[in-house]
């Protein structure tokens, strides 16, 4: 069983400064990673409720970070992003120009989450099942998917499912 | 909207540039047609091939300041959404466009082909490549502000409304002053929703009444949460309202409806909270004509409210028809319902049978009530059976269902209720023909409002508003009884209401309870002496009664308390003619008279006045 990559998944911080994203200080219970984009309306829909669950589970040593896969959203449109939907502080925000955590992550779409906890993937897909497909959405959520996988997580559980569909907008129309 | 002479410029821009290659292509068509038209081993590209597409089929509204959340006309716009264009435009979710497409045609209709559908996914799957920019099209130019030109009057509200950052969406009521100095005659109006990107629809009323704006001063915040007030109407039978991309064309001089002072634009928006706090703040412009309108088009409306879905039910279906007593043109149509109904049609059964089609729309969505123009009217004989059916699914299989789990809907104007109506707006021949079909239409609606409101009363017993509201469609339906009895529901909600007393004693005087009827009216005036209604109909039941010395006393207290009325004063000398006073009568005629009354009760007077004439020599 492998624990942790042979290779560092290497990311970008706002300052230019190439890190692992999967490093994280020690008590970290679970890293979530949020692929999102500045002007997807989906995502950005859903930052009212990635900030309830970052600062419901921060203090478990649920680590939130942003992860902005399209490379032509520099560091100062990001930090323009962040401040607008009150992101900041509740997340830490990361780039990914090259798709090297997309890929990792297997993340297709904006916004979509994934989880990792003991050095594996726990969970990837949606935040929650509100939006059924493009143009088709419930007037409110009925299953909370991500806030349910870190409860699991936390519990020592198996997160079910552990993987869904999150719909938004498509990562692959990011490319270089 | 688009199209027309942008494409004949697209095709004479082809033709100039690549003269050669476009023989060359002409002679693969003639011997190679099936591989041509198929595009095998030709690399679709961004410039030659998805450019002019995108500029036609999507510019309209995704241009900058466009009424789309963003643009699609440079290629890294439409790179940097590659995926998402082919995947909405396979599923036909854009261009936005409900209707079945083999119905109208009507304005503005541009369904991408299922070649233009397939065009586009080959362009994503090959990688989505730019190609040759020689190839692209003369750019189009999309004016960022208003699409009807340069409007005469522009509404803006004052004080932006701040959209919360999130919750389910959002529907809010604001109502808006018409500053005009006269009564103007209005060929257009345009909407501007001030935030592209939550703004989803807006329907638009004129309330002359001051109901609405009573509504909005109530609410200290910008606009006001509820309903749109019942005096708050489509304006000489003319849709107004706004989807994103539809702007309703200018009218012809002669059909432009009759915009009077005092009155308010009432606009109701749905907004879907974005994420962050929005500032909302729309604005309307108006486009004005010189003339009065020479025709009047009628707006009938189908539907049904008696509306009762049971929770779970998937299949629940409404009709309704209605038999045309004239010739009509159709001019528009517009569906209306919430989030359950599934299924549209409607369609007109002519008198031979046959049966054409008004508007069939598969998969319904509340987010997209376009007014659906027909580009040439349809005229339809007298005689035509006009009918809807919708088919709502009120399980949980609906993902749109805003009860979960299911819970019964019942007809209602709040999202949370359900509606079922099918508006279509006909021009009549001549205005003989519009009277007619109002007389003979209004009964069907009046009786189905009625409906509506027996539902409205049993979930909000206590609105007095309500029942007076229902009261009317009774007396005008002729059913004097139950106008009674919610007439008396709405006086014992507010006893100290001369209003309320009134009218319970004009619905005991439609009924002949006479008696009854004047003890109403004397409360009411114990209440409000100067109530001249109530002196009136006070008068009125005494003449009914042969009391004509007490009938002579309230009219002329209503001569007293409403000295430019000349209906009042012809009313008073009736009671001087009953009581034998004709002297009197003819004088107080005169005074009438004096007074300039409008026809016909001017020359109702004059006849009067002649018999008094008669019986006092």
């Amino acid at each position: 069983m492998v624990l942790f990559p042979l290779l560092a998944v290497l990311v970008q911080t706002l300052t230019g400064a190439s890190v692992d994203a999967l490093q994280a200080p020690t008590g970290t219970t679970a890293i979530v990673f949020l692929f999102t984009s500045t002007d997807c309306p989906i995502s950005n829909r859903y930052a009212p409720e990635v900030r309830r669950i970052a600062e419901a589970f921060a203090p478990r040593g649920v680590t939130f970070r942003l992860v902005y896969p399209n490379p032509a959203e520099n560091a100062a449109a990001i930090r323009e992003h962040m401040s607008a939907f009150a992101y900041a502080g509740a997340t830490e925000a990361l780039r990914d120009p090259s798709h090297t955590l997309v890929k990792f992550a297997g993340a297709t779409v904006t916004p979509e989450a994934a989880v990792y906890a003991g050095g594996r993937i726990v969970y990837r897909g949606r935040i929650d099942d509100r939006h059924v497909d493009l143009g088709v959405e419930r007037p409110a959520a009925t299953r909370r998917d991500l806030f349910d996988a870190l409860t699991a997580v936390l519990a020592g559980k198996p997160v079910t499912p552990p993987t869904t569909q999150a719909v938004g907008c498509f990562i692959a129309d990011f490319a270089r | 909207m688009t199209g027309g002479p942008e494409g004949l410029r697209y095709n004479s821009h082809a033709a100039r540039h690549h003269g050669r290659r476009a023989g060359l292509q002409a002679c693969l068509v003639v011997f190679f047609g099936l591989v041509a038209s198929n595009g095998i081993g030709q690399a679709i590209t961004y410039s030659k091939d998805i450019a002019p597409l995108l500029g036609d089929r999507c510019g309209g509204c995704h241009h900058s300041g466009g009424s789309a959340p963003f643009s699609l006309l440079t290629y890294a716009d439409a790179k940097r959404r590659a995926t998402q264009i082919a995947t909405v435009t396979k599923n036909r979710l854009m261009p936005p466009w409900k209707a079945d497409p083999s119905n109208g045609p009507f304005v503005g209709q541009h369904p991408l082909s299922d070649a233009q559908i397939r065009l586009i996914a080959r362009w994503v799957d090959g990688g989505a490549a730019e190609g040759d920019p020689r190839d692209l099209p003369p750019p189009r130019v999309w004016s960022e502000g208003w699409q009807l030109g340069t409007p005469d009057l522009v509404i803006t509200l004052p004080q932006a409304y701040t959209l919360p950052a999130e919750g389910s969406d959002v529907f809010r009521i604001f109502t808006l002053p018409i500053p005009v100095e006269a009564a103007r005659f209005v060929r257009g109006l345009e909407f501007r929703p001030g935030n592209a990107k939550v703004v989803h629809h807006a329907n638009i009323r004129v309330d002359p009444t001051p109901a609405s704006r009573r509504l909005d001063e109530q609410d200290p915040a910008p606009g006001y949460d509820g309903l749109i007030a019942r005096s708050a109407i489509y304006p000489d039978g003319h849709f107004l309202g706004w989807t994103p991309g539809q702007v309703a064309p200018l009218l012809p001089p002669g059909l432009a409806w009759r915009l009077d002072t005092h009155t308010d634009l009432v606009a109701e928006l749905h907004m879907q909270p974005s994420g962050k706090p929005e500032p909302v703040a729309p604005s309307i412009g108006l486009y004005f004509g010189g003339t009065a309108p020479t025709r009047t088009p009628a707006m009938l409306r189908l539907g049904r409210q008696n509306i009762d879905i049971p929770a779970g039910d998937a299949s629940y279906t409404i009709t309704d028809s209605y038999v045309l007593p004239v010739d009509v043109d159709v001019e528009a149509v517009q569906p209306h319902a919430h989030y359950r109904l599934r299924e549209v049609r409607g369609e007109a059964i002519l008198p031979d049978g046959t049966t054409k089609p008004l508007v069939a729309i598969r998969d319904w969505d509340f987010r997209w009530q376009h007014v659906y123009r027909f580009e040439t009217p349809l005229r339809l004989p007298k005689g035509t059976r006009l009918s809807m059916q919708y088919a709502y699914d009120n399980s949980s299989a609906n993902p749109r269902n805003p009860e979960r789990p299911p819970k019964r809907a019942r007809w209602g104007q709040r999202s949370s209720d359900e509606m079922g109506d099918l508006w279509i707006q006909v021009l009549t021949r001549d205005d003989d023909d519009l009277a007619r079909l109002n007389r003979d239409f209004r009964p069907k609606v009046a009786a189905e409002d009625v409906r509506g409101y027996e539902v409205e009363i049993e979930k909000h017993p206590g609105d007095a508003g309500l029942h007076d509201d229902a009261a009317l469609l009774y007396l005008e339906l002729g059913r004097a009884e139950e106008a009674i009895a919610h007439f008396k529901t709405s006086l014992a909600l507010k006893p100290q209401s001369a209003a309320a007393h009134y009218n319970l004693g004009t619905a005991l005087t439609v009924a002949r309870r006479l008696g009854e009827a004047a003890d109403r009216y004397r409360e009411a005036l114990r209440i409000d002496p100067a109530y001249a209604n109530a002196h009136n109909n006070l008068g009125n039941v005494y003449m009914a009664e042969g009391k004509f010395d007490a009938a002579i006393h309230e009219f002329g207290e209503v001569a007293r308390l409403q000295p430019e009325s000349a209906a009042g004063l012809k009313n008073l000398a009736a009671a001087y003619a009953m009581a034998g006073q004709f002297a009197r009568a003819v004088d107080t005629a005169d005074a009438a008279l004096r007074l300039r009354p409008a026809e016909p009760l001017a020359s109702e007077i004059r006849a009067q006045r002649a018999q008094y004439l008669k019986q006092r020599l």
